[in-house]
């Protein structure tokens, strides 16, 4: 294949040329850099949270005014929903994943926190792990009497802690954290683990946000939630969530009237609205992509087109003296091809500095390389394809072509 | 009218300098009707582009219409061109996306010129060459006996004083070969000044005068003998080259 | 000639209709993806009370170790809270240094309609001192703010939104009247008119809540009834006593503080307060760091703590890639064009078409592409604003728009970079010599 001829005829068309080259190392820098963030945010909605969230919701529930015993009313309002039929299982807390609010806590080796580790913290009661759906892999669910009432602005020691598996391995990598004994905020004695459960994760779901370094560090802590604002969580049984969803509630005014219920939302519409923005994000970037895609191979067919019109007697030339029409094609897909890469190797260089501009600016990962391939092999391929049409028309030209004289 | 002296015209490549035009001296009086013939790739065609400044020349001098042409900038040359010469192509050339109206309306635009008196000249000069019909017609709906004639009346319709054209009949068949060359010599009746380039020798031999060139030099110069008395009797130098 | 050439342009164009189309589409979806991510940006960068945004200030003080590194949500890089302990917000407000001052935070009330049919409901509210009214220009339809004397008096008063007085009073001029917070009567003082500044740069943590606050009471009131914040608190440090009075001497983090400085030598002199105050709570032994100290206008706290979110500034690079994309596609096409037409150029040139009537007709030709791009463009970013807000979270875009001046903007771009797209273009037609043109056969 000579390519000095081709080497030629991109000279004496240098903008045509660089014009193909820039869109193409364009396309490529936003392209790789576009398919890998919407890698990560659909590998970002998908992660579990570690809870059976079909069968999941949970009410926020604000008492009004300082009317009532708060520990009685919470007790009796958790005696209703265990007794209403079709509930597996309910427990009052602060917080539950997929809402991107909750508390945090270190939980520490020694009194002063030199060695700790954060974590995102749970309040409940025995009832719990059989509501969220917990697989305890190690040690034992709390005892009833081990659960605390804990009031606005109340700091009693812990009884004891479930801890999800990763914590554990953070804070003894020995992998022995069953009954060590931690120092939770700051109490001045341990407080033991007394249980491990495989998965549960915090509340905060921004990519590179609070928490997402230590995204499954979880615990769950034995405090009966008694404050003026809490969650109840519900475990429905299969095919009676959205019933109980409107019930509950009801149930729950009727008992005790002094109460605002501020929302009702299940697990799983708490798990569509937290991602929603990473979803939002990943279409946005792919429709993008794909119009950018459109753009640069109608720009590509415009330009080459352009160039089998102005060579058209060359071409007839190169016919009369013997090439075939797979040459001729070979001749323009070639030079398509050598374009494209010039545009490649600008676009891979920008992708890459594109990328590690962002990781300074909104802490990002860095691009893996099959991205930058994955793109390349794209953006090839679709000048290739583009090139093609004009390529197959220049094919056509007749030898004849060779001896007009205008 | 058109008075070339010494004029040289050369090509330079990275490799080789070529005349493509060499000392080369013609006049061409008002109202004459010049066929200008020689071999393929003798410079005929750098002679006529030359002449209607469409192109710049290495040496020597142009006067056209007593103008120096010398050291004129894009515009003023332009401005002569669009005003004082006449071009009528070999392909016609004509604006395919323009129909014939606003083909011969071009050059009238260029000029700066009133709505009313463009009508006026392009309406008169349609009637001349008699496509009055075809006012609103496009190229590709026409012959190209047709087409040329609307490239002449488009050539005409600045009144210029210089009808510069090139291979006027090389595409079209006889008949309508004919048809053209009868206006030329029409509008050469009329006093026009016209400067054809051609390969036909038949055609050469309509003009009123004929000029040879060779590689870039006049060899020859067959000469109406009235004219050359004439200008013997002013005092011209018309002795052969 | 101007005529002339527009004519030609539109006639040219109309004859190719597929290169016109694919030029157009270029320069249209350029501009439709650009502006409609300028607009997110501008509605999210926007600066609401930009002509006193000089005067608005937000004090920092350093209360944590620097040297004990526990996560902490409220703390930025330079190793200061965005928050105030309450210890600190007393301290500043008893000062005084500055002519207007106010502690602030967010909390919520149990409204109890008068009615005992209906049901108590939730409203969000703010806790502030008297001046914020006056800093923040917030306008009211009846009444006003409560005195410097209410908030002495830890009264229970409250300005409540023009939303909440329709739904409790009718609408009404309700001012004197009684409304039930969690229980207890407060005295209604003033009713706003409809106030939501975008973003809320008082409470960057809602700052493009849909939801203005219904409620503003005195926040001497509001901590003597024990109501603390609903966003976030950070209590790193030395463990707190429980209970309120705990949290009040504690170091935990959860209150903004906001002062009027109208002059540069008042922002000097408030400066130094801090900085006296800070080393003052060395000296007694509440700190034993060197306690340091920030004051930063409204402007600079808007990008200190990122209001614009990182998404955001993702796609407004986007559209921008996108649109020097377009615009280069763009420019490969009409050059294709130009070349293509070549002939005709030097048809034009040798009748007598001077170099800068080839650039005149090419750039009116270019303009005439960017105005039709333009109206694909306006369209495009109307039909990206509505996809945008289907996609993303309403506090991700509230209030992206396109008015009047965005649409002008939107014309205006698109015919400034169609021309821009066309220079090259336009001045390599001027180059075309005539006689090569015709010679070439």
């Amino acid at each position: 294949m000579h390519l000095q001829p081709i080497f030629a005829a991109m000279r004496r068309n240098r903008v045509g040329a660089a014009v193909i080259a820039v869109q193409i190392a364009l396309t490529l820098a936003i392209l790789c850099n576009a398919l890998f963030i919407i890698q990560q945010r659909l590998a970002l909605s998908a992660r579990p949270s570690g809870t059976d969230e079909p069968d999941l919701f949970a009410i926020a529930n604000e008492w009004v005014g300082a009317a009532g015993d708060p520990v009685a009313r919470v007790q009796a309002d958790l005696a209703l929903l265990r007794s209403l039929p079709g509930v597996a299982g309910a427990y009052v807390t602060n917080a539950y994943p997929l809402t991107g609010s909750g508390s945090t806590e270190l939980l520490g080796l020694d009194p002063e926190k030199l060695r700790a580790a954060p974590a995102a913290q749970y309040f409940g009661d025995e009832q719990t792990l059989r509501t969220l759906g917990l697989r305890l892999i190690a040690g034992r669910n709390f005892r009833a009497e081990e659960v605390a009432d804990l009031g606005s602005f109340d700091n009693p020691h812990p009884a004891g802690l479930i801890v999800t598996q990763a914590l554990a391995r953070k804070l003894f990598p020995d992998g022995d954290a069953l009954g060590r004994g931690v120092y939770y905020a700051g109490q001045r004695s341990t407080t033991p683990i007394i249980g491990i459960i495989a998965e549960l994760q915090v509340p905060w779901t921004s990519i590179g946000g609070w928490g997402s370094a230590w995204s499954g560090s979880s615990m769950v802590v034995p405090f009966r939630v008694v404050t003026p604002s809490a969650y109840y969580i519900v475990r429905a049984q299969p095919g009676r969530l959205s019933a109980l969803m409107k019930s509950a509630p009801r149930r729950l005014v009727a008992l005790n009237h002094d109460r605002v219920i501020d929302g009702v939302q299940s697990f799983q519409q708490a798990r569509t609205a937290v991602y929603r923005d990473d979803r939002g994000l990943a279409v946005i970037l792919a429709v993008v992509c794909a119009v950018l895609l459109a753009v640069t191979a109608f720009g590509i067919v415009g330009l080459t087109s352009y160039w089998v019109a102005q060579r058209r007697q060359q071409i007839g030339i190169r016919r009369a003296l013997g090439a075939t029409r797979a040459a001729i094609v070979r001749h323009f897909q070639t030079e398509n091809l050598i374009i494209a890469a010039a545009g490649g190797i600008a676009g891979i260089a920008l992708g890459i500095g594109a990328n590690l501009w962002m990781v300074s600016s909104f802490a990002t990962a860095r691009l893996p390389l099959i991205y930058l391939l994955a793109g390349v092999a794209v953006v090839l391929g679709l000048g290739q394809l583009a090139a093609l049409r004009p390529a197959l028309r220049a094919a056509s030209v007749p030898p004849a072509e060779a001896t007009r004289t205008e | 009218m058109l008075d070339m002296r010494h004029l040289s015209k050369i090509y330079r490549t990275e490799v080789v300098e070529t005349y493509a035009l060499r000392e080369f001296t013609i006049d061409v009086r008002e109202g004459e009707f010049v066929a200008v013939t020689g071999p393929s790739g003798s410079g005929k065609t750098t002679f006529l582009t030359i002449a209607g400044l469409l192109e710049e020349f290495s040496g020597g001098e142009y006067w056209l219409d007593g103008v120096d042409t010398r050291g004129l900038n894009d515009r003023q040359r332009s401005r002569l061109r669009n005003e004082k010469i006449g071009f009528v192509f070999q392909s016609f050339n004509l604006i395919p996306d323009l129909n014939v109206f606003d083909n011969i309306d071009v050059p009238l635009r260029y000029r700066g010129m009133p709505g009313a008196e463009r009508k006026r000249r392009i309406h008169a000069v349609l009637e001349r060459v008699g496509l009055t019909s075809r006012m609103r017609h496009y190229p590709s709906e026409m012959s190209g006996g047709q087409q040329q004639r609307v490239a002449i009346a488009r050539a005409l319709v600045g009144e210029p004083r210089l009808l510069l054209a090139d291979e006027p009949t090389g595409n079209l068949d006889t008949h309508m070969a004919r048809g053209v060359m009868e206006l030329l010599e029409e509008l050469h009746r009329g006093g026009a000044t016209i400067v054809m380039v051609t390969h036909d020798p038949d055609l050469a031999a309509r003009a009123q005068r004929q000029v040879h060139i060779i590689d870039g030099t006049i060899v020859e110069l067959t000469a109406d003998p009235r004219l050359v008395r004439e200008a013997q009797a002013a005092g011209a130098d018309v002795s052969q080259p | 000639m101007f005529g002339y050439y527009l004519d030609l342009a539109l006639r040219g164009l109309v004859r190719n209709p597929g290169l016109t189309l694919l030029m157009v589409a270029s320069i249209g979806v350029g501009i439709g993806a650009s502006m409609t991510t300028f607009a997110v940006f501008r509605a999210m960068d926007g600066d609401p009370i930009a002509y006193k945004a000089a005067e608005l200030y937000v004090p920092q003080i350093q209360n944590l170790d620097p040297d004990v590194h526990t996560p902490n949500s409220s703390v930025h890089a330079d190793g200061l809270s965005d928050a105030l302990s309450y210890i600190d917000a007393l301290a500043l407000m008893r000062a005084h240094a500055a002519p207007r001052q106010t502690a602030l935070y967010e909390t919520r009330f149990a409204v109890t309609p008068s009615d005992p049919q209906l049901l108590p409901f939730q409203v969000g509210a703010r806790a502030g001192y008297a001046d914020l009214f006056a800093m923040f220009d917030v306008p009211f339809a009846y009444g006003g703010p409560w005195s410097a004397a209410d908030d002495q008096a830890h009264a229970p008063v409250a300005v409540i939104s023009r939303a909440l007085n329709d739904k409790v009073f009718g609408g009404s001029d309700s001012v004197g009247k009684v409304l039930r917070l969690d229980g207890q009567d407060y005295r209604v003082v003033g009713v706003l008119r409809d106030w939501n500044p975008v973003p809320r740069y008082y409470d960057l943590q809602d700052a493009f809540g849909l939801e203005p606050d219904d409620v503003f009471v005195p926040f001497t009131r509001a901590i003597e009834q024990h109501k603390f914040t609903g966003e976030s608190s950070n209590c790193s440090g030395p463990q707190r006593a429980p209970g309120w009075s705990g949290l009040l001497q504690s170091e935990c983090v959860w209150l903004q503080f906001w002062v009027q400085l109208p002059s540069a030598a008042d922002a000097a002199r408030y400066r130094a307060f801090l900085r006296h105050y800070a080393a003052d709570q060395q000296h007694s032994g509440r700190f034993h760091w060197a306690a340091r100290t920030r004051l930063r206008d409204l402007r600079q706290w808007l990008s200190y703590e990122h209001v614009v979110s990182n998404e955001v500034r993702m796609l407004v690079v986007v559209g921008f890639g996108f649109l020097v994309v377009c615009l280069v596609n763009a420019m490969g096409l009409m050059l294709a064009r130009v070349l293509f037409r070549s002939a005709d150029t030097g048809v034009r040139r040798a009748l007598g078409a001077d170099r800068g009537a080839v650039f005149a007709q090419g750039l009116i030709e270019a303009a005439v592409i960017g105005a039709a791009g333009a109206l694909l463009g306006v369209s495009l970013t109307a039909l990206g604003l509505a996809g945008l807000r289907a996609l993303l979270s309403r506090e991700a875009l509230v209030l992206a728009h396109m008015d009047l001046p965005e649409v002008g903007m939107a014309v205006l771009l698109a015919i400034a970079a169609a021309i821009a797209a066309g220079l090259y273009p336009t001045w390599r037609a001027t180059r075309v010599q005539p006689a090569w043109q015709l010679r070439a056969r």
